[in-house]
């Protein structure tokens, strides 16, 4: 079993370091961990850290968002022969000894995604954050009738079976709704586990802001009417 | 005037439709969106063929129609027109970009276990 370790990281060179270097080296179930990292058109030393800790350095020329580094990364990890892979944030928000409980209902074949839930003990994230990741829930349940507790997620863990269906088309944000999307489409089995969340002033400043909203929410309502082709 | 706005919005629903048309059928454009632009369109048309439904609406909400809301019904048939085109570009100017970016980022990509 190969895990891929999938890090989109736009101009974090003052985070990633720490976060590649606490990547869990074992786990039991798994033969082989490689951490790959989408480094999104960062301007300072982003690529610079991640080849000294990271298995793989993919760059891309400019920066168009983590929709695209995401897919980039699941394209590269399919490409890499992995039968199982994890999405984190590169701004230290996950704990990485998360991993392992996440991807753990996918090598006992319980599930084919699997959704790592800040909500289920939010304690620490500002309430602005918390109405506002209720909101896309919302929003991601009305567009593509699916429910989950977090639908903005950064941590997910998919199966061979999921890695080879799931296809995105997103650029940005709204790529974390397009995956719900995706399970739905192509009939996935899917949970969530609670996972920790670490909110430091760094963090919060980094990610989606409540005014992007209406921008996902545009965007996944086009996705929506686009479909599949 | 109102025979313009008939005629302007008849012709700019049959060039977006045949657009859309020819879009889906290049696999260009899904089913729903073609089906989408469709429907919007014909609504455009049965409102400027048959403004009386315009005028019954107002009616209901307590307004009467003059000439400016024709006025302002042409430039919303010719805004919509050029949000349509407008969304095509943007929309495929993206997708190709995206597929352009993440080719790049995967040209140098080896499975570190293959020796050949």
């Amino acid at each position: 079993m190969k895990l891929a370790i999938v890090i989109p990281a736009y101009n974090e060179e003052r985070v990633l370091g720490n976060v590649l270097k606490k990547l869990p080296r074992k786990i039991l179930g798994v033969d082989e961990i490689i951490s790959i990292i989408v480094n999104d058109g960062s301007r300072d030393k982003t690529e610079m850290i991640a080849k000294k800790y990271a298995s793989k350095v993919i760059n891309l020329p400019i920066n168009l968002g983590v929709g695209t580094a995401t897919e980039t990364g699941i394209m590269a990890a399919r490409k890499l022969g992995c039968d199982l892979l994890i999405t984190m944030d590169a701004d230290g928000q996950h704990n990485p000894k998360d991993i392992e409980r996440v991807i753990q209902p996918i090598l006992s074949k319980k599930a084919d995604v699997v959704i790592g839930t800040r909500m289920k003990n939010s304690k620490g994230m500002p309430w602005i954050r918390v109405f506002g990741n209720w909101m896309m829930n919302l929003m991601t349940l009305i567009v593509f009738q699916k429910w989950t507790s977090d639908s903005q997620s950064g941590m997910r863990a998919f199966g061979k079976n999921a890695l080879n269906k799931i296809n995105h088309r997103s650029l940005g944000y709204e790529i974390c709704s397009e995956t719900i999307g995706e399970i739905r489409r192509n009939r996935l089995k899917f949970c969530e586990v609670p996972i920790q969340v670490i909110y430091s002033s760094y963090s919060q400043k980094k990610g989606q802001n409540i005014f992007n909203a209406i921008n996902v929410l545009t965007k996944i309502i086009m996705i929506r009417l686009a479909g599949k082709r | 005037m109102i025979f313009l706005a008939k005629f302007l919005s008849i012709v700019l629903a049959l060039v977006v439709i045949s657009k859309s048309y020819v879009g889906y059928r290049n696999k260009q454009e899904s089913l729903t969106m073609f089906l989408f632009w469709l429907i919007t369109w014909l609504l455009i048309v049965v409102l400027s063929l048959f403004p009386i439904i315009i005028e019954k609406a107002n009616h209901l909400i307590g307004q009467s129609g003059t000439g400016v809301d024709t006025f302002f019904g042409l430039t919303f048939v010719l805004l919509f027109f050029v949000t349509y085109r407008v969304y095509l570009k943007a929309n495929r100017l993206e997708q190709k970009m995206r597929e352009m970016v993440i080719k790049v980022g995967l040209r140098d990509l080896s499975d570190p276990n293959d020796q050949s």
